[in-house]
């Protein structure tokens, strides 16, 4: 059956038959890999993506599931060019190591600081206990939150209208 | 394919759900997918059979959110632990809730996972059994003819419910007087997992205990009350010697299913720090 997928603000028309996850979807055949495969039972994080404002797992979502609400990946945070706030952060504090883990944090960083730009160390444990990353010990990505959250704080236009503007725009898949 | 082929409904409304339950053979509900799905995938790599229908209340607006309805908490069915667990009517004996919800599973799992969810899929391990048996929670389900049926949080756990019926609501009366305590251990893998929790539910009269509720997870038996210790306390003093004289009077039937010495030792622990606590909060 063919379903519109609203993905990083533009509009998806893909194909389904009803047991595809959203990660399967988002990977498969709209080419967006930036979202990771790993654990693939909900444990490690690497495929998180914000759905509506919650940084939700894409592996144990049935696409069918998410019709009409708005899917954030790591493909849609930049403009262009130009990275998001806490994609520079953790750039800028060396935040990543292997990397495979970041999109996922990165996703669950943004949804924490959608919400609450300055974060106690007690929120930021809350929001990243489920994103697993066995490289870094955490503290830099902290440091990239704190860091992040003071740059969010100080744009003059607000976040959401900068960055999470809904303008839909059709674009077909690839199947 | 990570899942074997099925058929998705997404009702709009709790009657087209609970119709629509009635009425397909092999029909699972969806609700957060937390279990659910992982559930489906495990099957399937094993070469089991799965279910057919899939229903989804994830557009059934009724099923969310939390309210006072009279004096009691409504919880809707398919709302997620972490709307729980920011909601500004957890105070009193509900207080203890947001506890539970902070320690159950990661944050991505919070925001997916429903209470009504966490509660039908009766695992072992499901962590709200013992705090909702302490608070007397009772469980509402709708039938397909909008016939309506409540039963405790504890029959549920020990009898289940009707298949044909889907749960709406939790219903958990506000109690000002009680005073609760939670004491959870866990064991780390990947993510923490549950190992035990115990919940103490109270109305103190003076110094002595009232009404108690003594909540056992075990994570092995469904939550379950140890009514031997309920009996000692309802017969003591809440002085300072309770939390180690309490451990002579446990069923220990239910804490001794754990095979290892050393979680046997655990619940012995967490009994006397949630007590200490209990106590240590007597107004």
């Amino acid at each position: 059956m063919k379903m519109t997928l609203n993905i990083n603000r533009k509009e998806h028309e893909v194909d389904i038959k009803g047991h595809e996850t959203l990660l399967e979807v988002l990977r498969d055949q709209l080419g967006m890999t930036g979202t990771k495969t790993s654990c693939n039972e909900s444990e490690c994080g690497a495929c998180t993506v914000i759905i509506g404002k919650k940084a939700t797992l894409s592996c144990i979502t049935l696409v069918a599931n998410v019709a009409g609400e708005e899917v954030t990946t790591i493909e849609g945070l930049a403009k262009g060019e130009e990275l998001h706030p806490v994609q520079q952060a953790f750039l800028d504090n060396g935040a990543a190591q292997c990397g495979f883990c970041i999109p996922g944090m990165i996703m669950s960083c943004t949804a924490l600081l959608n919400n609450n730009p300055n974060p106690t160390q007690e929120e930021m444990e809350y929001a990243l206990d489920g994103n697993i990353c066995r490289c870094t010990g955490y503290l830099k990505i902290f440091e990239a939150i704190r860091d992040a959250g003071g740059r969010l704080s100080e744009m003059e236009a607000p976040k959401e209208s900068t960055f999470y503007r809904h303008t839909p725009e059709t674009v077909s898949s690839k199947s | 394919m990570l899942l074997n082929p099925l058929t998705f409904y997404a009702p709009q409304s709790l009657q087209e759900a609970t119709k629509l339950y009635a009425s397909l053979s092999e029909a699972r509900i969806l609700a957060g997918g937390t279990f659910l799905l992982n559930s489906l995938k495990l099957l399937k790599r094993k070469g089991l059979k799965t279910p057919q229908n899939i229903i989804s209340l994830r557009k059934v607006e009724e099923l969310k959110g939390v309210k006072f309805a009279g004096d009691s908490l409504s919880i809707g069915s398919i709302t997620v632990i972490n709307d729980l667990f920011n909601s500004a009517h957890l105070t009193d004996n509900l207080a203890i809730l947001r506890t539970v919800c902070r320690n159950i599973s990661t944050n991505p799992i919070r925001n997916m996972a429903t209470i009504g969810g966490n509660l039908t899929s009766r695992y072992t391990w499901t962590e709200l059994g013992a705090p909702l048996i302490a608070l007397e929670a009772m469980l509402n389900f709708v039938g397909p003819n909008g016939e309506q049926e409540q039963i405790s949080v504890e029959e549920f756990f020990k009898n289940g419910a009707k298949a044909t019926k889907i749960l709406s609501h939790v219903s958990i009366r506000r109690d000002k007087t009680a005073t609760v305590s939670y004491y959870r251990v866990k064991k780390m893998s990947d993510v923490d997992v549950p190992l035990l929790g115990v919940c103490i539910k109270t109305n103190f009269i003076g110094d002595r205990f009232s009404k108690t509720r003594v909540c056992i997870n075990n994570t092995i038996t469904f939550a379950q009350r140890d009514s031997v210790l309920e009996e000692f306390l309802e017969k003591s003093e809440a002085s300072k010697n309770i939390p180690q004289e309490a451990l002579e009077h446990l069923n220990t039937a239910i804490y001794d299913n754990r095979s290892d010495d050393y979680k046997k030792a655990m619940f012995r622990v967490a009994i006397k720090r949630a007590l200490a606590d209990l106590i240590g909060r007597k107004k």
